[in-house]
């Protein structure tokens, strides 16, 4: 892997992973179309996959850190009192609980099955355009919710737990390369009444720990002998992934202030549709 | 439910256990340890755990 392709990807791991536009996709669908080979399962290419997906996580745990302060402190709060309060943090604390249980029990089992898709581009470009139609039936069937006169916008922390659960398990959807995950989870937060801003927020939260939890187990992969080679292609990357990933939660949580999820879908569904031709026509493979 | 809570700690308890020592190889893509399944049954052990301190207290509170 040259400096430069080691850049790209780290640029791209950071946009992608937060963007609702699929990171796995487009670690996919962008090598193929640059016609970058990469040995997915080489030691140096796990170590370096791990540095990014650690510098994500780490963005987030940035950008929210006085969320999750709050957050870790009412969780810590309700567990020693051995009851919950009407406390939000708290209700939110528990939220994250029941909604990153189905996404770790999905990505824990499910994830070896799932590589499989990784090696076809015209499938992964499909679930890239699938991703797209699940934004833009979710912006249709909220939209529609809103013109009923009782649909009013629920606020995080009064979102129910089995609604907590259902985005959590919304999110299990994007170990497929081309669906993404803060876009399944955000639709699934629309449909159950959130507005755009904490349907995003809570999508924001739930990656977090399951990013975190993913790449803080593969660390020892960073130090495996083979690894050294990259080490520090992979410690450029981890912090340009991490600087990428910062500046889109920043833009994306303005941008749900008063935009929705269509511009990605209409993305999703032209690049989509564009690697699909490509992959059809045999340009790239 | 506290007998249930209890039982489900033990029984996820056993199953991280068994995953961390190589003895369980359901769900998994490779023979081995496995560090992850571990990881999560550990906690949902722990979560549990958390569910038998919440019913102690609401039983104590309807006392």
């Amino acid at each position: 892997m040259t400096w430069l392709q080691a850049m790209v990807l780290a640029v791209l791991q950071g946009a992608s992973e937060l963007f609702p536009v699929s990171s796995l996709g487009h670690t996919v669908l962008v090598p193929a179309l640059l016609h970058w080979q990469f040995d997915r399962r080489d030691p140096t290419f796990l170590a370096f996959v791990v540095a990014l997906h650690l510098g994500t996580a780490l963005a987030l745990i940035a950008f929210y850190r006085r969320d999750w302060a709050r957050i870790v402190r009412a969780l810590a709060a309700s567990v020693a009192r051995g009851k919950l309060s009407d406390d939000p943090d708290e209700r939110v604390a528990w939220l994250l609980v029941v909604g990153t249980v189905p996404v770790a029990l999905l990505g824990v089992f499910l994830e070896g099955p799932v590589r499989a898709f990784f090696g076809s581009t015209a499938l992964v470009a499909i679930f890239l355009m699938l991703n797209a139609l699940v934004m833009f039936a979710g912006e249709w069937l909220r939209r529609r919710e809103i013109g009923a006169a009782t649909s009013r916008a629920l606020p995080l922390a009064r979102l129910g737990w089995r609604g907590g659960g259902i985005v959590g398990l919304a999110q299990g959807a994007a170990l497929l390369p081309g669906i993404s995950r803060s876009g399944s989870a955000i639709v699934a937060g629309l449909l159950l009444r959130l507005d755009h801003d904490d349907a995003a927020r809570y999508s924001f939260l739930l990656a977090t720990p399951v990013i975190f939890a993913a790449s803080a187990l593969e660390v020892p992969k960073l130090f495996a002998p083979d690894a050294s080679a990259v080490l520090a292609q992979a410690g450029v990357g981890g912090v340009l992934a991490a600087l990428t990933a910062y500046a889109s939660i920043a833009f994306l949580t303005r941008w749900f202030h008063s935009h929705d999820l269509r511009p990605f879908g209409w993305y999703c569904l032209i690049f989509g549709a564009a690697c699909l031709a490509l992959a059809l026509a045999k340009v790239i493979s | 439910m506290k007998a249930l809570a209890l039982a489900l700690a033990a029984i996820f308890f056993i199953i991280a256990f068994l995953y961390l020592f190589g003895i369980l190889q359901i769900g998994t893509s490779h023979p081995g340890r496995h560090v992850s399944h571990f990881v999560l049954f550990a906690v949902l052990g722990i979560l549990s755990l958390v569910w038998i301190r919440f019913q102690s207290n609401s039983a104590a509170s309807l006392r």
